[in-house]
């Protein structure tokens, strides 16, 4: 494979610095996806305002499927887990499709606090 | 936390480079400024901030915190004093007055700047097919993987304390994009920020089009 076909490809080591700057900018600048937050001084006192409000985002939590732009159907999350969401515990979920038992895809498993 | 432009103006204020800078003083992969033993500021002394003329936003803010959300409407909450905080913290006044007596408007500027880079980076990573459009077979060597992911403030850095992306680095980011363009390194600190910006969207903007010609 020649050079000029080379720069052509998305390099292991494009996607490496790619999320690494990705994360090193979401914690520089207090980004999450698509928000951002600045001038939260740590303390416990400011945790627990930080924490009140994200709770009051959790009152609803649901999953949408698309059909491109169009919506196919909405499902909400089970209530104990809405509840382990507004807590500030490490939430875990997982994105996989099974098919008989088997495992097809494993589209990614996303690990977060609120 | 501390943005690259504010490590830049922090280490100029201490009269040393960024590469430096980030190795004596940051954290968590380069990304907060590193704390005492009893939690004090690094920069914090008996007369004060080292840093105070470059002093991050988050300290400008304080006692203030900003929120912004995906629709980039932006709101300001007070948090409770610190107990060890000796600054007059008052009722009087309104909240944009408090910012521009802070200063905090070119750092807000940058910071949305930075922030408008950083969902152009997750848009491309949701877009990364990792089976179907990475070059897979030839996986990362450790050495391979070290210099991707982390800055050139040297390896005998501890782990959370080397970089996670060289661009932190600003000097030298903006080292190795002024001599690939034979351009000279900008001295202000404004021009250096604005060029580092500059430098990381044209990064974005090859990626964006090798990922397209993959497609």
């Amino acid at each position: 494979m020649g050079k000029q076909e080379d720069r052509k490809i998305v390099t292991r080591r494009d996607v490496l610095k790619l999320a690494g700057t990705a994360a090193a900018f979401c914690t520089s600048f207090g980004f999450l996806h698509g928000s951002q937050t600045g001038g939260a001084v740590p303390s416990k006192n400011s945790k627990s305002l930080i924490v009140k409000e994200l709770q009051e985002r959790w009152k609803q939590a649901e999953f949408k499927w698309y059909n491109g732009n169009k919506l196919l159907g909405t499902s909400p999350f089970p209530a104990r887990v809405l509840e382990h969401l507004q807590s500030d515990e490490m939430a875990t979920v997982e994105f996989k499709f099974f098919r008989g038992g088997n495992l097809l895809r494993n589209m990614g498993t996303i690990e977060a606090k609120h | 936390m501390a943005g690259p432009h504010e490590i830049l103006g922090m280490s100029r204020v201490l009269g040393i480079g960024t590469t430096e800078f980030l190795s004596l003083y940051t954290d968590n992969g380069g990304t907060t400024l590193r704390s005492e033993a009893d939690g004090r500021c690094v920069f914090l002394t008996p007369s004060g901030c080292r840093v105070h003329p470059r002093r991050p936003l988050v300290c400008r803010l304080y006692p203030l915190g900003r929120t912004t959300n995906e629709r980039a409407e932006e709101r300001f909450a007070v948090f409770p004093a610190q107990p060890d905080c000796e600054a007059v913290v008052g009722r009087d006044g309104t909240v944009s007055s408090f910012l521009e007596s802070q200063g905090v408007g070119p750092y807000l500027g940058w910071s949305r700047r930075y922030g408008e880079l950083y969902r152009r980076m997750l848009g491309l990573l949701d877009r990364l097919d990792i089976t179907g459009k990475i070059d897979a077979p030839a996986a990362a060597t450790p050495a391979e993987a070290a210099q991707a992911g982390s800055g050139s403030a040297g390896s005998g850095q501890e782990p959370d304390r080397a970089p996670l992306s060289s661009w932190q680095d600003v000097d030298a980011s903006l080292d190795e994009y002024c001599a690939a363009k034979g351009l000279a390194v900008p001295a202000e600190i404004d021009e250096a920020i604005a060029l580092h910006l500059r430098a990381i969207e044209e990064w974005l903007d090859d990626l964006e089009s090798r990922l397209t010609l993959a497609a």
